[in-house]
């Protein structure tokens, strides 16, 4: 009688149903798209919106988590620091409980461990200033830009060099008029751009439950405007808005891979390459509104979207689906328009406040959030990743996941000593017992009276 | 009186030790018994693992024993240390850090999933680890496979990366005599099991170099290559411009060349050259994989190099790559040679 081991097989599960031959995305298109696979937590070593400007005042402090690094920002003389918020004697989260004690610095309130702003560098603790400690580790700094009333982060890995931090603009969408030539758009004028002179921005960012990936693809996946068929907004303004809109031809969607720009791709909508599907009598479904309503839809890396001519001509929507941990991202959606007179500025935010804000940003953009939410659980495991049976119309999140997977700057690592990380820890179970939600901003410490 | 000789051994990082070698000991056998981290396998200086450079004082190898370290390579140092008897004190430096002789390893049995044949003369065999099974590899590392039914082991580099365990692709050459290729050929079918032992060798992948890397593989020496692609396609950051420079014979020997398209595509700093021996067309290089690398790839003082074919390729890259002015320590190189 042998005295060996029997040796088996690893587990699968069994199939109970067959994965179609005829899905778009068959073994050979998704090995292309492999990386973005892996990316869950996020592409690291972009730019990201972190804040509104408004959020952070003179002297405030506020910590923030993305792509599984926590990051702690304070604006001192109008100027902005970013550093990673986990200190680096024990990891404790410094914008829990603000303590900055010089203009130059900020300190971890459990410890004393006193970081200089702009180098990270251990500067001192506070009741142990002789320990060798002392100047010869510090803390990850993030470079900062602020535009248009948005405080954007270089999200890095803590070895990416200064020096080949790129221009906040190879990671925002392409700009007009310099693409007039390359993207033409008879149908609208020049869509604006955050960096555009006398840019205004209003819009919000909300926590979504979710991977970041399935929130991105939403926004340009052009069978997915059926959720809309219902909003308010297409019923008020009678705007015709198709179930959907099929490619008709293989160049139906235009990379953008400029060495030194913006990567990612652009749709034709609006042009012969896609057809729009107005009526579907097996289901007994016609769209009978009259007013045209054209735009187009164009995503970059890191995965921010843009929607050139919406809501209405001369503002542009941009959102972005910042990746937090692997299962909640931060939804931004923000409206922009050029406006050179105090006129067009108080009128566009009346605009804003009365029409944009609760009929576009909300009632129109609401239903995405609980579609995404919806998707959530085939993809969380990875299932979905390779079962998803995908059609003609998903060229458009195919596209760009062969964009990303090429283009990206790094694939963020599972957040290490983050919370997030673990799922059902103690401490997360708390705040949800105390009514709180899985959130972007850190929870700060509020001592009882 | 035995003479006892002092040798010191410094790995990449800095780090150095000194054992005493007693007459008719291997620096090899000294080393490892005093729990020092050379990388080694064979012990019979065949696989050169322990591949090392001697820069101080005199060694030569053990009389009678054969290895298949070139003559260039003595001349210029290299030694195999299982074979190395030091003849006055003398000091090595090891091309690896201290802590990459330290991953331990394994013996594992390996299901066949699939057995292609993807060239006239080369087999793809794809492997999943069995449960509870688990090896890991650093890349252009190999493992060795015992052929079923034999006592016979062989070595192979697997294509794949540890991030792809508990898969492992390998891809073979196949020989008209072979041990390893008749059992492929007449009876591996899927599900066989097989035992396997690994991680071998010193030719692995240098993890954050910057500098551009020159890749040179000839037939079955682009599995260990492919397996530092992907590792460096996944690795964060900027990723360094790659050269891969690949040949075979024929055209008909050619293979891998959709896993070659793929990796273009995820890498946009890759270029790849294919080159054949005979009846090239399109856009096939005529010549061998030395050949097609010209003095313009090599612009940067820092440029990194490795290479894994048959031993001429091997000193042939080598010879050109010097000339062209790469260093010789950013030279790492494997032999493949049929093993009957």
């Amino acid at each position: 009688m042998s005295d060996t081991p029997i040796v088996r097989r690893r587990s699968t599960g069994e199939r109970l149903n067959e994965i179609s031959d005829a899905r778009v995305n068959d073994a050979k298109v998704q090995s292309q798209y492999q990386p973005y696979k892996d990316a869950a937590w996020g592409f690291v070593n972009h730019w990201y919106p972190a804040l509104f400007s408004h959020e952070l005042p003179e002297d405030a402090v506020e910590g923030i988590q993305i792509c599984g690094v926590q990051i702690v920002l304070r604006r001192v003389n109008g100027k902005i620091h970013a550093l990673k918020d986990q200190c680096i004697h024990r990891g404790v989260r410094l914008s829990a409980k603000p303590m900055c004690l010089t203009k130059d610095t900020i300190s971890c309130w459990y410890h004393g461990f006193t970081f200089d702003l702009e180098s990270g560098k251990l500067a001192t603790i506070a009741g142990n200033p002789d320990d060798k400690l002392i100047g010869t580790t510090g803390l990850t700094t993030y470079p900062v830009e602020e535009v248009a009333g948005m405080i954007f982060v270089f999200v890095r890995e803590d070895d990416y060099p200064d020096q080949d931090v790129p221009p906040l603009a190879h990671d925002l969408p392409i700009r007009f008029p310099e693409n007039d030539e390359r993207f033409p758009h008879p149908l609208w004028p020049s869509a604006p751009s955050l960096l555009d002179k006398d840019i205004v921005a209003y819009g919000m960012h909300r926590t979504g439950y979710a991977n970041w990936r399935i929130a991105c693809e939403n926004g340009f996946d052009n069978a997915h405007i059926l959720v809309h068929k219902d909003n308010a907004i297409i019923q008020a303004k009678d705007w015709v808005l198709p179930l959907g809109i099929v490619p008709t031809s293989d160049d139906c969607i235009a990379p953008v891979e400029d060495e030194n720009g913006p990567k990612g791709l652009v749709q034709w909508l609006f042009t012969e390459k896609w057809n729009p599907i107005l009526e579907n009598a097996k289901v007994d479904l016609k769209i009978e509104n009259v007013n045209a309503r054209p735009y187009r839809t164009s995503v970059f890396l890191p995965g921010v979207l843009m929607v050139e001519n919406w809501p209405e001509e001369h503002v542009v929507q941009f959102e972005w689906y910042v990746p937090i941990t692997d299962d909640t991202y931060e939804y931004w959606e923000i409206l922009a328009r050029v406006c050179p007179t105090e006129k067009e500025r108080k009128d566009f935010k009346y605009r804003y406040d009365y029409l944009f804000k609760p009929l576009c940003l909300h009632g129109f953009n609401n239903c995405d959030l609980y579609a995404r939410e919806a998707m959530q659980d085939f993809y969380a495991d990875g299932t979905g990743w390779d079962n998803e049976q995908l059609v003609a119309t998903d060229v458009s999140p195919i596209t760009w996941r062969k964009i990303a997977s090429r283009w990206n700057r790094g694939i963020a690592k599972p957040g290490r000593g983050v919370d997030g990380t673990i799922k059902a820890s103690s401490i997360r179970m708390k705040r949800t017992a105390d009514g709180k939600r899985p959130a972007y901003f850190v929870e700060k410490i509020e001592e009882d009276q | 009186m035995s003479s006892v000789r002092n040798v010191t051994l410094s790995f990449r990082d800095g780090k150095a030790t000194s054992v005493a070698v007693q007459q008719g000991d291997s620096v090899l056998d000294a080393a490892l018994a005093a729990g020092i981290p050379v990388i080694h396998q064979c012990r019979s200086g065949s696989c050169s693992s322990c591949m090392a450079k001697l820069v101080e004082g005199r060694a030569g190898m053990r009389a009678g024993a054969s290895s298949t370290l070139l003559r260039s390579e003595y001349d210029a140092g290299d030694r195999l240390l299982c074979l190395t008897e030091p003849e006055t004190d003398c000091a090595f430096t090891l091309n690896y850090e201290s802590n990459a002789g330290s991953t331990q390893v394994a013996k594992a049995h390996a299901f066949v999933d699939s057995i292609d044949k993807v060239a006239t003369n080369v087999v793809r065999l794809r492997l999943e680890l069995a449960e509870g099974a688990w090896l890991d590899f650093k890349p252009g590392q190999f493992i060795q496979v015992r052929v079923p039914g034999t006592y016979v082991t062989r070595s192979y580099s697997p294509a794949s990366t540890a991030a792809d365990l508990p898969k492992i692709e390998l891809l073979i050459r196949v020989l008209e005599d072979g041990v390893m290729s008749k059992w492929l050929e007449h009876e591996a079918k899927a599900d066989d099991v097989l035992e396997i032992e690994g991680p071998f060798g010193s030719f692995f992948l240098r993890e954050k170099v910057p500098a551009p890397h020159i890749m040179v593989a000839g037939g079955t020496g682009l599995a260990p290559i492919l397996s530092m692609i992907d590792t460096l396609r996944r690795q964060p950051g900027r990723k360094p411009p790659i050269l891969l420079s690949f040949g075979c014979a024929t055209p008909e020997q050619l293979f891998a060349l959709d896993d070659l398209e793929l990796r273009r595509q995820w890498l946009p700093n890759l270029t790849t050259r294919i080159s054949v021996d005979h009846h090239a067309s399109g856009e096939l290089l005529c010549g061998n994989p030395v050949d097609a690398i010209c003095e313009a790839d090599v612009a940067h003082e820092n440029a990194v190099a490795y290479l894994c074919g048959p031993p001429r390729m091997i000193e042939a890259a080598t010879m050109k790559l010097l000339n062209l002015g790469l260093r010789a320590e950013n030279i790492y190189a494997e032999q493949f040679a049929a093993s009957n």
